[in-house]
């Protein structure tokens, strides 16, 4: 785990230009961003596998490729379209060799954001209007509606695939030129956006994990003043009014203690969270639609 | 219902394409629209295909696989639809009705796929420590074919069970509900494990507020409903701008540190 420590490339002339041939097959490999999706790090091991043909091309010293497969590896989500222009910026950044650091900012801030502008384009607005012109064309009996939806929503996006990695490519080559001037300071930059993004990220992302407790205590009269109502204590509520999201902040920053100071492997830490998972399903603390196993004096809720 | 092994193989292995289709490939071609007809090509019933695939492409309107969240699941509900309405002799309704159940199901099977699949984030760091592509490539293919694998036998298994199935499955997803809510609970909180792998490396003493900082942001923002589809967006505005005027003052710092050196060897 050497190369984890490195912050810099042992190789830092920038590299030649990449060929077009290597980024169009980075973005035919860019289809596979989400082959390997799992809950810990989303998509980037699909994302390394796309950028691989770039990064070998880059990097031919065998430490600094292993150095920047590693890094490649972070936690990545973003919209599986739009990928190609945070992969067109993070590859003219390795192409100039810039600090590892400030790549891995760079990319998390790009990627981030990138996922709810894609989601907005493609799935709430050019899907739904194809699916009403197509779908009873196809209701009809008629081929064409298929056959037109396909045209329609791929052509999209292997259009926007090979139009975001060209752009990005040639505009992140410009850009980080007049970078390097100031390299350690845009680091500290950089640093500081990306850890700001990830301050985002666990409120935007995981408030999915919240708690599901929800105690019956008596009954009260209705806004109507006749008919009585339940009334029921929502733990969650409670938290809420001490700190929104205070369970994912608790756990990212848990990790990251386990992580950092106590040596844990990534590997631990998700054996750890089954656990915590599973055992609070068994007792119903955790939200969900679920039946607990164990008979608790409280009800579920989402 | 009559059992043709030759559909059988063919169903198997379409159901194999559109599971990995549905989050990678073209991500086209898993929609309803496009794979009912296929599937009612093989079953011998394209028309079929194109009523239910039209009809359910409607209904999976405002379901869209966004922001990570999980609808249930289109690949084995058009699968599933298809075989009840073709071989069964269902109503186009009554079959979307009852495929529901098995794309609820499906549901359950991508959060399992999804939970195990991070185990797999282990080989691909050390295949990257190897600076090993092969490795990340076996990555890949290992969990695809674990996902269309899986999908593929349920698909064998509805058609060769067929509507009898629903009322099994009915009964699992009852009983092991807590199990799958425990998946559920704990595929949410693994994401905090990424978040720490990055914080691990980006996070310096001195930055400890800016991640308070981005977290409120996004807090506001994503309460706030005319501001909370774009959250992500703007709290990277924000960012921005903090990070530029940090870059522009540090930068400046450097420059006139560097010119009262200078400044300092004239006099002498």
């Amino acid at each position: 785990m050497e190369s984890n420590a490195m912050t810099t490339y042992k190789d830092t002339t920038p590299a030649a230009r990449v060929d077009n041939k290597t980024l169009n097959k980075m973005v035919w490999r860019s289809m596979q961003l989400q082959a390997a999706f799992n809950y810990e790090r989303m998509q980037s091991a699909g994302w390394l596998w796309a950028m691989l043909p770039g990064l070998q091309k880059i990097h031919t010293n065998k430490d600094d490729l292993a150095a920047s497969m590693t890094h490649n590896m972070d936690f990545l989500n973003t919209h599986p379209f739009a990928v190609t222009f945070v992969m067109g910026m993070v590859l003219s950044m390795e192409q100039q060799k810039m600090d590892i650091q400030t790549i891995r900012s760079v990319r998390i801030s790009t990627a981030a954001p990138l996922g709810g502008i894609g989601d907005a384009l493609f799935w709430y607005t050019l899907i739904p209007i194809t699916a009403g012109m197509t779908a009873n064309m196809a209701i009809d009996g008629n081929m064409m509606g298929p056959i037109l939806y396909f045209i329609i929503a791929f052509g999209a996006e292997m259009a926007l695939r090979y139009g975001l990695m060209y752009w990005s490519y040639n505009l992140g080559t410009k850009a980080v030129s007049m970078m390097t001037a100031h390299a350690k300071e845009f680091t500290h930059a950089a640093s500081l956006l990306g850890v700001f993004v990830v301050g985002a990220l666990i409120s935007n992302y995981g408030g999915g994990t919240h708690l599901g407790i929800s105690i019956p205590n008596g009954q009260t009269v209705a806004e109507d003043g006749k008919t009585m109502v339940d009334v029921f204590i929502n733990i969650q509520e409670y938290l809420d009014k001490i700190l929104p999201c205070l369970i994912p902040l608790l756990f990212t920053l848990m990790c990251y203690f386990l992580i950092k100071k106590k040596n844990w492997t990534p590997t631990k830490c998700i054996g750890l969270f089954l656990v915590i998972g599973i055992v609070g399903a068994i007792f119903g603390i955790w939200g969900g639609d679920y039946t607990p196993l164990v008979p608790v004096p409280w009800n579920v809720v989402a | 219902m009559d059992f043709n092994i030759i559909e059988c193989v063919l169903l198997a292995i379409v159901t194999f394409i559109f599971a990995i289709d549905q989050f990678s490939l073209t991500e086209i071609v898993y929609r309803p629209i496009i794979a009912c007809p296929i599937i009612g090509l093989i079953l011998g019933d394209v028309n079929m295909g194109l009523i239910i695939g039209g009809t359910y492409e409607l209904m999976m309107i405002g379901n869209m696989p966004v922001g990570g969240a999980q609808p249930p699941n289109a690949v084995l509900g058009s699968v599933v639809a298809m075989i009840f309405a073709v071989k069964a002799h269902m109503d186009t309704n009554a079959a979307l009705g009852a495929c529901m159940i098995f794309a609820t199901f499906g549901q359950y099977v991508v959060t399992v796929m999804f939970t195990i699949m991070s185990g797999l984030m282990a080989k691909a760091d050390k295949a990257a420590a190897e600076a090993n592509p092969k490795g990340i490539t076996a990555v890949l293919n290992i969990s695809m074919a674990g996902l269309g694998g899986l999908f593929a036998l349920i698909a064998i298994v509805a058609y060769s069970a067929g509507v009898g199935m629903s009322d099994t499955l009915t009964e699992i997803s009852k009983n092991a509900s807590w199990f799958m809510g425990g998946l559920g609970a704990a595929g949410g909180m693994m994401r905090f494990v990424g978040f720490a792998i990055l914080l691990k490396i980006m996070l310096s003493n001195d930055l400890w507020g800016y991640l308070l900082a981005g977290f409120a942001f996004a807090l506001i923002l994503g309460n706030i409903p005319a501001t909370s589809s774009a959250a992500l967006i703007l709290v990277a505005f924000i960012g921005i701008a903090i990070a530029l005027n940090d870059f522009l003052t540090t930068s400046k710092i450097k420059e006139n540190a560097g010119s009262g050196m200078g400044g300092m060897s004239d006099g002498i």
